[in-house]
């Protein structure tokens, strides 16, 4: 099987999920070449073929262009699976690869099981394999899924691609977010609050219990999207990404967003009314309760420690 | 004797047509101006929109002509309801002498020289009016003292009030120097005098004027009182003194309708361009008139759980806003005027229309705009009600559970679903929080449990049961509202139910009242009252353990039912020893989750369901008992707020029964219960 | 201006799924449903976009059986000008391609200026649509869209990316556009807009006419995932459970060292 993995580079960085495409090349095994559209000063930890194409002429965002460049080191190199991560780069460019290619696309891949990639259907609760009919085919694979236990390594062949493809939108800049305030990257103690705080005056028991363990707290989406927490402290892909060493969600049901932004947590309690909820699938605790009630009486008991 | 005991009439001023030509002439004038103003302001009430309020005429008169005379309303709020009960009575009986007067001087007097007041009649006639003129003079002086001295918080004084006392001072005053001058100068040394205490008080003090200079002040004051009396009238409508009809009638076109029972839109209209009230035109005339006949009092202010936390709702100001709006002729849009703060602050607790002594009605005034605002505008008090109102439409209930769930709750209690069988004694209409919401199932369980124990068959509609649109309906969405009450008024004629019984005042007040005007017609009952005959049908054993408590009137249960007496006895019979709060009955407080905002975040002011906690609190009670699932869950909230957590714990009163049950093994056996009264 | 929005009904996230009969999707009973959520915010942004340029024709298009007509209501209640229903029992098991097929045999002739979609739907979440619409009808294509502006012929958008950065982006019509939620405030629909949607042409179109394209996968299985196992449950009481997380935290953890 030979995979072909497509990278991610943003504002003169490489990204950490070039790392998961790594780790699943390994999975797969067989032979791996992979693409870029970044810079020879920021190369991957990868020990195959790297067909690189200049961010500074491309563009870090023009997917007509990016799609163009691809296209070209997928006739040469014929690979069986396309790889791209499941990232605002990556759903942006797979289907229009998919369509040239005229090959299938299986979006946020979590897991290979019998040769059939697996993926998730209504917000995790379910799960389906799929059949691929079409010789190629593209995945996109969802961030954390498929990460290494150690460090990759390894530096790339490197080859330079060109194209003279037009450009179909015109990037101008990004646009920070909202800065400021804490940041959670840094915390080792998170208790993040999720919508079953109810409403935003229960925000103040998860600051709380926080507080008492001398730690941060954080929320996930729809907490933030309601204005009931500010943006700085929103774990997940498009929030922070965290890896404390005690991470409590309260009231989260585990979207696999904010999965994605705290997956990485060394011990993680959920406190939840409902035990089938996603985030058990990450959770070495959970705690069936109400967190409303919970969450009051355990920081008591805390605080008489 | 007998001829002793009377007096002339027009002494002094004389009976000819020099006094009777200027008198009538000024009381015609008088009153036609009062007609001509009256005339103006009906021009304005009629810019509304039509009502029919003029059904019964007969129970409608008695009930005015009771009212005004008995001054019932006003004196339910004892200080200072009293003193204008009494003021009004002098000043009435006033009235009343003096038509007898006119009615023998210048009618049965003049032309058939018939004369009544005399003798006994009239020593009694003369000590009534003076006493009723005392007592007039001295409540005016109260209330001069209470509006200008005391100043009570919230009590506006204008200039109109400054006339008022003024105008009616003068007449009470001027009256008595009448009296006094003409005692002076015929009864001084009379033993008549005496059946006129206050006059003969007077007369003694002005003894030492000469004859001549007490006929000319009394001729003087005599005009000069005519002219104030006439002034009086006229002034009528141009004065707050309009509310002496304003009011009055305002009892006559009363709302007979069921309490709280808001009108239902015909959604179907397709001439209809506009839904609820966007201008001040949009209003019916009785919307407008309910502004004439406000007298400021503030007592709905005094009791509105929205003001009284500091939140910009005021019902006498939205009534007198509304009043200004009509009076300036203006087209542009209320919402602006009133404030959508205001506006969305309204629990429709009632307590301002149930205490307003005018008949006002608040609270309809109120929700016609939020149906402008939500069925025009899309709009609402905040996004978390939008998003509650998507999920009622697509799961049938406001908390965002999937439908399908719905009658999860009964399923380890094996309650039957209509489903599977509808041979039931009654149809338990759970409501969507004892449905969901983890505190509110215990209500349910226990609900049943003890209908169990009573020996009747339960059946609910589990999933096929949707909300039933009442916090939709308060907020003013009454499409939504309608569109869940035919589709719940489907399911039960389908299953042919003849008797609800509900454990949410919300979902039993639309039941039994709002679901009626689109067709359903059956027997629907609160679990306090459903219960209560239970007990009284000896089906439940309770063994009351001493509990002390305080009990809480939910206002859908209360002041929209008069339901007060049945959860107390149940109370009683579980062994509850209530120590009521100062606001209790139709006084209670409201719990802040009325008018749909249930569905809302309080934002604004402090909290009232914490305020509401606290007055629990405040009794010494250990438990906070209340009989809706509202209630329940912001006294949860408040006690947590107010810190109250091991001192104070809320149930519902089938709780407290359910928890003092002793089983009884032969309910079955003793047949069937019948459910209408 | 003529303005496309494709839409999806998919089930309220909350309901209790199972799996149907063949093992190969989820069950359609016991489900209540609702316009996909990243589509709201599609319809809303067609419906400013409308509103601002004044003479401009909104379609809003919908794949699936007859239940999804109600949703699509909704999309005309909010205000869009017609519907197009593709009339299909099946359309559950097709791919991303076919439904892209569909929709593109449907919109190629009708000059459309905007087509809007949402960035994936709650269900399936495979994000492919409408770029491949795009590609297919040769459009250039923005995804993941949280901030719109229509000047001058050009559009001037905001993707959201990790972080919570935005990029800024622009291009000029025809377009296709995908949308992240947060882009706006979704209306909710007026009682005079319920009552005009009533009458609005609603026409259904076998999808059979426009299928275009093959299928080129399928689901082998559906099924729940299973229960990762090596959490602790733990339930009772809450402070017995403070006391018993506690001693966890003491013993697995350093936090309380």
């Amino acid at each position: 099987m030979k995979t072909l993995l497509v990278g991610e580079y943003r504002d003169a960085k490489l990204l950490g999920c070039n790392y998961d495409l790594i780790a699943f090349a390994e999975k797969i095994g067989g032979e791996s070449a992979m693409f870029l559209v970044g810079s020879e000063s920021e190369l991957p930890p990868f020990d195959g073929p790297l067909y690189l194409a200049d961010a500074s002429e491309y563009g870090e965002y023009n997917p007509a262009v990016h799609r163009d460049l691809l296209v070209q080191v997928v006739e040469k190199e014929q690979p069986d699976v396309v790889v791209f991560s499941h990232s605002s780069y990556g759903w942006d460019l797979a289907p229009r690869l998919a369509y040239t290619m005229q090959a299938a696309q299986v979006s946020e891949v979590v897991d290979v099981v019998d040769s059939m990639p697996v993926v998730p259907v209504c917000n995790s609760k379910l799960r389906r394999n799929v059949k691929v009919h079409t010789a190629k085919a593209i995945y996109t694979l969802q961030a954390g899924a498929f990460t290494s236990s150690r460090e990759p390594s390894g530096s790339p062949t490197v080859e330079k691609i060109t194209t003279d493809s037009s450009a179909t939108v015109i990037f101008e800049g990004y646009e920070e977010a909202e800065k400021g305030g804490v940041d959670l990257t840094k915390s080792e103690i998170i208790v993040s609050a999720g919508r079953g705080i109810g409403k935003p005056e229960n925000v103040e028991m998860i600051a709380a219990l926080a507080q008492v363990l001398k730690g941060e707290y954080g929320a996930s989406r729809p907490v933030v999207d309601a204005e009931w927490v500010e943006h700085n402290r929103q774990v997940g892909t498009t929030g922070q990404v965290v890896s404390p060493k005690l991470y409590i969600a309260c009231g989260i049901s585990g979207a696999i967003q904010h999965l994605a932004g705290m997956k990485k947590a060394e011990f993680i309690i959920a406190i939840n009314t409902d035990k089938d909820a996603p985030i058990a699938e990450v959770a070495d605790i959970l705690v069936v309760a109400d967190l409303k009630q919970f969450v009051p009486a355990l920081t008591e008991k805390l605080q008489a420690l | 004797m007998e001829m002793e005991f009377t007096r002339e009439i027009y002494w002094n001023v004389g009976h000819g047509f020099l006094t009777l030509g200027p008198m009538y002439l000024l009381a015609l004038t008088a009153i036609a101006i009062l007609a001509y103003g009256f005339l103006l302001r009906i021009n304005v009430y009629k810019q509304g929109q039509s009502l029919a309020r003029t059904d019964n005429p007969g129970q409608r008169t008695v009930n005015t002509i009771k009212t005004a005379l008995l001054q019932t309303s006003v004196t339910r709020v004892t200080i200072p309801g009293i003193f204008h009960g009494l003021f009004f009575w002098g000043f009435f009986l006033l009235f009343i002498g003096t038509t007898i007067i006119v009615i023998q001087a210048d009618f049965t007097d003049l032309f058939f020289g018939v004369k009544f007041l005399r003798g006994t009649f009239y020593k009694l006639f003369s000590i009534t009016l003076d006493l009723a003129g005392l007592v007039a003079v001295i409540m005016l002086g109260a209330l001069f003292v209470r509006r200008y001295i005391l100043r009570p918080e919230g009590l506006e004084t204008k200039r109109d009030d400054a006339l008022m006392h003024g105008l009616l001072f003068a007449i009470l005053l001027t009256g008595f120097i009448i009296e006094g001058a003409r005692m002076a100068v015929t009864e001084i040394d009379s033993p008549l005098a005496v059946w006129s205490p206050v006059g003969f008080v007077l007369a003694k003090s002005m003894s030492s004027l000469d004859e001549g200079g007490l006929r000319s002040l009394h001729r003087f004051t005599w005009w000069f009182h005519l002219l104030m009396a006439m002034g009086f009238i006229a002034s009528l409508p141009f004065t707050k003194f309009r509310h002496i009809l304003t009011t009055s009638l305002n009892k006559f076109f009363a709302d007979h309708g069921p309490t709280g029972k808001l009108a239902t839109l015909d959604l179907e209209d397709e001439e209809a361009e506009s839904f609820g009230v966007v201008t001040l035109q949009d209003y019916t005339w009785k919307d407008i008139f309910d502004a004439d006949a406000c007298t400021l009092c503030k007592r709905c202010q005094d009791r509105c759980p929205a003001f009284t936390t500091e939140k910009p709702l005021s019902p006498m100001k939205i009534i007198n806003q509304l009043g200004d709006m009509a009076f300036q002729g203006k087209m542009d849009a209320v919402v602006d005027t009133f404030t959508r703060d205001a506006i969305w602050a309204c629990t429709t607790c009632r307590a301002c229309q149930d205490i307003c002594p005018a008949s006002i009605e608040h609270v309809g005034k109120i929700i016609d705009v939020r149906r402008s605002l939500v069925l025009m505008e899309g709009e609402f008090p905040g996004e978390e009600v939008m998003s509650a109102m998507e999920d009622t439409e697509v799961n049938g209930n406001p908390l965002g559970f999937g439908y399908a769930s719905r009658g999860e709750w009964a399923e380890e209690l094996n309650v039957t679903v209509m489903a599977d069988n509808s041979d039931v004694d009654i149809l338990y209409f759970a409501g969507c929080f004892a449905s969901f919401d983890a505190r509110n199932t215990k209500v349910a369980k226990s609900f049943v449990t003890l209908c169990r124990e009573a020996g009747i068959k339960v059946g609910i509609l589990g999933r096929e049961e949707k909300c039933c649109g009442e916090p939709m309906r308060k907020m003013g969405n009454e499409y939504l509202y309608q569109t869940l009450a035919m589709e719940n008024i489907e399911t039960l004629e389908r299953y042919n139910v003849n008797t609800v019984v509900t454990t949410c005042p919300h979902c039993f007040n639309t039941l039994a009242k709002d679901y009626r005007d689109l067709g359903l017609d059956i027997e629907v009952i609160s679990h306090a009252v459903y219960l209560d005959r239970l007990m009284k049908d000896d089906r439940l054993s309770i063994d009351g353990a001493d509990v002390s408590c305080t009990y809480h009137d939910s206002c859908y249960l209360g002041r929209h039912n008069d339901i007060y007496d049945a959860p107390r006895q149940l109370i009683g019979a579980a062994g509850g020893t209530i120590t009521e709060m100062e606001k209790n009955r139709d006084q209670a407080f409201c719990c802040s989750a009325g008018g749909g905002r249930i569905l809302a975040e309080e934002k604004i002011g402090s909290r009232i369901n914490v305020k509401r906690v606290r007055m629990a609190a405040a009794t010494g009670a250990h438990h906070l008992l209340s009989n809706c699932p509202f209630c329940l869950t912001m006294f949860e909230d408040g006690v947590k707020g107010a810190e109250l957590e091991d001192q104070l714990i809320p149930k519902d009163i089938a709780e407290i029964l359910v928890e003092n049950l002793k089983k009884k093994t032969d309910s079955a056996a003793r047949g069937p219960f019948i459910h209408s009264k | 201006m003529k303005i496309l929005v494709c839409i999806k009904q998919v089930p309220d996230m909350e309901s209790k799924f199972k799996v149907n009969g063949e093992g190969n999707w989820y069950d359609s009973s016991d489900l209540a449903w609702r316009m996909n959520e990243y589509d709201e915010y599609g319809v809303e942004q067609a419906v400013q976009l409308k509103e601002q340029i004044g003479d401009a024709d909104l379609t809003v298009l919908c794949i699936g059986p007859d239940r999804v007509k109600e949703t699509m209501k909704k999309a005309l209640a909010m205000g869009c000008d017609r519907g197009a229903h593709i009339a299909d029992d099946a359309s559950y098991g097709r791919d991303p391609m076919e439904i892209a097929g569909i929709i593109v045999e449907f919109a190629k002739d009708k000059g459309f200026d905007l087509i809007f979609t949402g960035m994936q739907s709650q269900d399936r979440a495979s994000g492919q649509v409408g770029v491949l619409v795009a590609e297919m009808l040769a459009l250039p294509c923005v995804t993941t869209i949280i901030d719109f502006a229509f000047v001058d012929g050009e559009i001037q958008v905001k993707r959201e990316l990790e972080g919570g950065i935005k990029a800024k982006v622009k291009t000029t019509i025809p377009a296709l556009i995908t949308c992240q939620l947060g882009l706006n405030t979704p209306r909710y629909p007026t009682l005079p807009n319920i009552m005009k949607a009533k009458k609005k042409e609603l026409l259904s179109i076998p999808a059979a006419d426009l299928l275009s394209v093959d299928t080129r996968q399928e689901t082998a299985a559906m099924y729940f995932p299973e229960k990762k196992g090596g959490g602790r449950v733990l339930e009772g009481e809450n402070t017995d459970l403070a006391d018993q997380l506690i001693q966890i935290l003491k013993e697995k953890t350093s936090v309380l060292a």
